[in-house]
């Protein structure tokens, strides 16, 4: 609920408390967001969740500890503010580490998704049309059982304000879109979907609804999952592997992404999400893949899901090369995981929202473009799989054994593409794995996740990851059943 | 808050016209979460968060909208009430949903319960003194949890409890050993000796590790490992709205072209009182409901607005059909008889991160993690390197099963994301008799 009155509130309040402590600030964040699904042209879900709340930061000796409350009034914000001071009073006596002021800079400015036509402009009925003729489109045939075309609009707007004299707004217009189809014919049973799961996702605006272009894909989803219900088991064998940017996202977020986050080399996360292969003696020197790997935190690219101007720390955001040449250079570390470490980082403080409090996350993780199109990648593979679209992942909790499967494969034997392959699967560790990394297409696409979890309490944060098309040599592969 | 409740709830139904029905679905918490890393305090976060959920139908449409709420009536029911509002301009340019049911009214009740446990403030102290001599990484979770289910139809439920859990790993290098307390009651003297025993199990760890390849190992899961396993049951594998759509693991298993074991039995039961009485639409869940007995499918978990679509009897499953309370049958296997029993191969006391890699044949993937061992002799030989499993619920709990343990264990929700999570589920541990690894 973010109106003029909560922003007078908000200032007002801010002021009388900023002296309080060592350190304080205040952030409001407010998100609307809507979630509309159409199953077999008939609404199944029409959601909207209207959360909006304060999140306050105080620091007490060098520990900073939080008060959040849905409560925006007087009342309900000095509730928050002194539990926020007893906790921290009692947290200081035994805390990991002495923090400075310095990790919260003075960051002035404000930062808003690139549209031209704001989400707050669509209405249910439009949405729905748009998602009852895609949902009434990818049904072709008695044999799909399930035609399902959903959208997530997301409006979020952040305040931010710091005793340390940081003052900055940013505003993100999100669409998650998918489309989805499942087949049935006897006993198999196939999914194939518009980049897997919710992969398709940016920041946007109204403009992004291109309705023939939808349909071009919904035809697309509803002939590979026809082909599917007949097509040979992925075969088990070691062969080359060829993966598509949309399951090269899911590749990037758990072997690269998570292992490099400072928090978890730090210890952090040990209890939940779990630790890390990566050391701190390993930046600088590891060779964490193939020369031809170079990957970057960017979250200054426009249109990618999780692009802003400053961390919620308001540490002003960059683009930075992680990987170089395949060398390991710098790990996803927010200011306070730089101070503790002593190891070079980004800007990627981050939270799920005003009730939680921000920790090391990913933002945008890009894996740069290669020299080969995808023709000649194929060209040069004497047997292999690609794959396309993930569908099942799992990794241990230091990032080094991965399982992931996709949702539609194709043999290629000879430097051609032959059988329509069904439950493409692949596993592997996480350096050797990067090590084999043999060609790069020199085209990207872009793609992402509103869902990627850790942190206790439990975050869900959104992450943005661009990929080439990637050859990898020697990798195990095997079907289902 | 109930008052609360009750003024926002007449006020906005006052204003419903003859055709429109809603329902109001409430969570609230007074949650304090302190997170630990090497014994020490990394970040302390108290939240106090109320959101409501409403679901407006008129028409046979319906139309579900989440708020956080002010707690200043006059704020919040402005908000609710140009929601409807915009609802009643909008929803007609859409179609009728296939879901939808008459609202009734499910009766009114009202449950409060008390957890009398320390301060938050001198919790913090205590585990950073009983731990002081370990390497601990882990969560403190507690305080208020109220729940509430409320339509125009005259229901009024209403559900406050207070919880806390610590969930925790204690570390030597790489090597960790898991921890868990939670009660209905604190206690010092159980959650020292938790603490104690945690410590022990990591002293085991200090063994030279073994080397063990991937293949088909005899493995003992500890409760907490099954536990584990038992999460893939809850995410739309029992769910009859799912399975109608496709997304089937269990389908051999209804269709009886496979059965699991005779002693496999999987029972929702709201006695075991993890979650509130009532479901997040007002219906009062059944006492017990079989889902898989004896090792045959007995029932999916179905919400009425699935039996509506599907012309099925509803048995009052959430509208997320996802299990709430369960427990999985105990066995006969005694605890102390557990490591001759499994003689060579595997001691798992958890695992980690599992996902189907093979919907339609069960095939689930994950890790081994924390205190893992080789086990040969029924002793403990050494901790092993994490390996990763990749097998079918089929072969683990029908084929290749061997045993359940007589000892259960209780594992409340630890989930927060968004906000706190009611649930749990009481689990024994198991002897499965040939265990894929692959990696």
């Amino acid at each position: 609920m973010q109106t003029e009155n909560n922003q007078n509130l908000f200032v007002a309040e801010f002021k009388k408390y900023k002296s309080e402590a060592d350190f304080v600030a205040f952030k409001t964040v407010s998100e609307k967001s809507r979630d509309y699904t159409v199953r077999n042209g008939k609404p199944d879900q029409f959601y909207e969740s209207n959360d909006s709340g304060l999140l306050i930061e105080v620091m007490k000796n060098g520990h900073i500890g939080y008060g959040a409350t849905s409560e925006f009034t007087s009342e309900g914000i000095n509730h928050a503010f002194k539990k926020a001071m007893a906790m921290t009073t009692a947290a200081e006596k035994n805390s990991v580490f002495k923090f400075t002021e310095a990790i919260r800079p003075p960051s002035k400015g404000s930062y808003e998704t690139l549209r031209s036509r704001k989400l707050d402009q669509l209405s249910l009925g439009e949405v729905y049309d748009f998602l009852k003729k895609t949902s009434l489109a990818l049904k072709t045939n008695d044999k799909i059982i399930s035609a399902t075309s959903d959208v997530m609009l997301i409006e979020t707007t952040q305040n931010y304000l710091s005793s340390a004299g940081a003052e900055f707004t940013q505003d993100f217009d999100i669409i998650v879109n998918s489309m989805q189809a499942t087949a049935r014919d006897g006993a198999e049973t196939q999914t194939r979907s518009l980049h897997g799961g919710r992969g398709n996702c940016l920041q946007a605006g109204a403009e992004y609804f291109n309705l023939d272009k939808a349909l071009q894909e919904c035809e697309q989803i509803s002939r590979e999952v026809l082909e599917l219900l007949t097509a040979d088991n992925c075969p088990s064998e070691t062969c080359d592997v060829i993966l598509a940017p949309d399951q090269m996202l899911l590749q990037i977020h758990e072997s690269i992404g998570h292992p490099l986050e400072l928090d978890r080399i730090l210890g952090d996360e040990r209890n939940f999400a779990g630790w890390s292969f990566v050391e701190a003696a390993d930046f600088g020197k590891l060779q964490y893949g193939s020369k031809m790997m170079n990957v970057v935190f960017d979250p200054t690219v426009a249109h990618e899901l999780a692009s802003y101007k400053f961390d919620e720390a308001g540490n002003p955001a960059h683009k930075k090369y992680l990987i170089k040449d395949g060398i390991l250079q710098a790990g996803l570390g927010s200011l306070e995981s730089q101070m503790r470490s002593n190891l070079s980082g980004v800007a990627n403080s981050r939270s799920s929202s005003w009730n939680r409090a921000p920790i090391d996350r990913m933002a945008n993780i890009n894996l740069e473009s290669g020299d080969k199109t995808l023709e000649q990648m194929i060209a040069s593979v004497e047997r292999g799989v690609i794959m396309f679209s993930n569908k099942s992942w799992s990794i241990d909790d230091y990032r080094r054994k991965f399982q992931f499967g996709c949702e539609y494969g194709r043999l290629i034997e000879n430097g051609k593409l032959t059988k329509i392959l069904k439950n493409p699967n692949y596993r592997g560790v996480t350096v050797p794995f990067w090590n084999s990394l043999s060609a790069l297409s020199n085209t990207t696409e872009t793609y992402g996740s509103p869902y990627c979890g850790k942190g206790e309490p439990s975050q869900v944060i959104r992450v943005g990851h661009a990929s080439p098309y990637a050859l990898f040599k020697n990798i195990e592969v095997f079907g289902g059943g | 808050m109930k008052k609360y409740l009750e003024s926002f709830s007449q006020r906005l139904f006052a204003d419903l016209k003859i055709n429109e029905e809603v329902s109001l679905a409430v969570s609230s918490e007074e949650s304090d979460f302190i997170r630990f890393n090497q014994s020490k305090i990394r970040q302390n976060t108290s939240v106090n968060q109320h959101d409501l959920m409403l679901t407006y139908q008129s028409n046979q449409r319906l139309y579900k909208t989440k708020f956080s709420l002010t707690l200043d009536l006059e704020v919040d029911l402005k908000f609710a009430l140009a929601k409807i509002k915009l609802l009643r301009e909008q929803l007609n340019n859409t179609d009728e949903n296939p879901q939808f049911f008459a609202m009734e009214n499910n009766g009114t009740s009202e449950v409060y319960k008390k957890n009398d446990r320390p301060d938050t403030t001198q919790l913090m102290a205590l585990i950073s003194d009983t731990f002081k001599d370990s390497d601990l990484a882990g969560f403190w979770t507690s305080g208020p949890i109220r729940q509430a289910s409320i339509n125009s139809k005259g229901q009024f439920h209403y559900f406050e409890t207070d919880s806390f859990f610590f969930d925790y790993s204690l570390y030597n290098g790489p090597r960790a050993a898991k921890g868990f307390y939670s009660s209905a009651q604190w206690n010092e003297k159980a959650f020292l000796a938790k603490a104690h025993e945690s410590k022990n199990t990591l002293s085991l760890l200090s063994r030279p590790q073994v080397k063990v390849s991937p293949g088909a190992y005899k493995s003992y899961l500890e409760p907490m490992a099954l536990a584990e396993i038992m999460g893939m049951f809850s995410g739309g594998a029992l769910s009859r709205n799912s399975y109608e759509q496709g997304y089937a693991p269990l389908k051999k298993l209804n269709e009886k072209e496979k059965l699991l074991s005779k002693q496999f039995s999987l029972i929702e039961d709201n006695t075991l009182s993890f979650d509130t009485h009532f479901n997040s639409i007002g219906e009062i869940v059944p006492d017990k409901l079989p889902l898989i007995e004896n090792g045959e499918l007995k029932n999916f978990l179905t919400s009425t607005a699935t039996a509506k679509e599907y012309k099925l009897q509803s048995n009052q499953a959430d509208p997320t059909e996802a299990l709430r309370s369960f427990e999985v049958r105990a066995g006969t296997l005694e605890k102390s008889e557990v490591l001759n029993n499994l003689g060579k191969g595997l001691y798992l006391s958890n695992l980690h991160y599992i996902n189907w890699s093979d919907v339609q044949a069960a095939r689930i993937t994950g890790m081994t993690r924390f205190a893992c061992f080789w086990v040969e002799g029924g002793e403990i030989v050494g901790p092993i390197q994490d390996l990763r499993f990749d097998d079918t619920i089929y072969n683990l709990f029908g084929d290749n099963f061997g045993a359940f343990t007589k000892h259960q264990e209780i594992f409340t929700s630890t989930s927060t994301y968004l906000r706190r999570s009611m649930g749990g589920m009481k689990v024994p541990g198991v002897i499965i008799n040939s265990f894929n690894f692959t990696l």
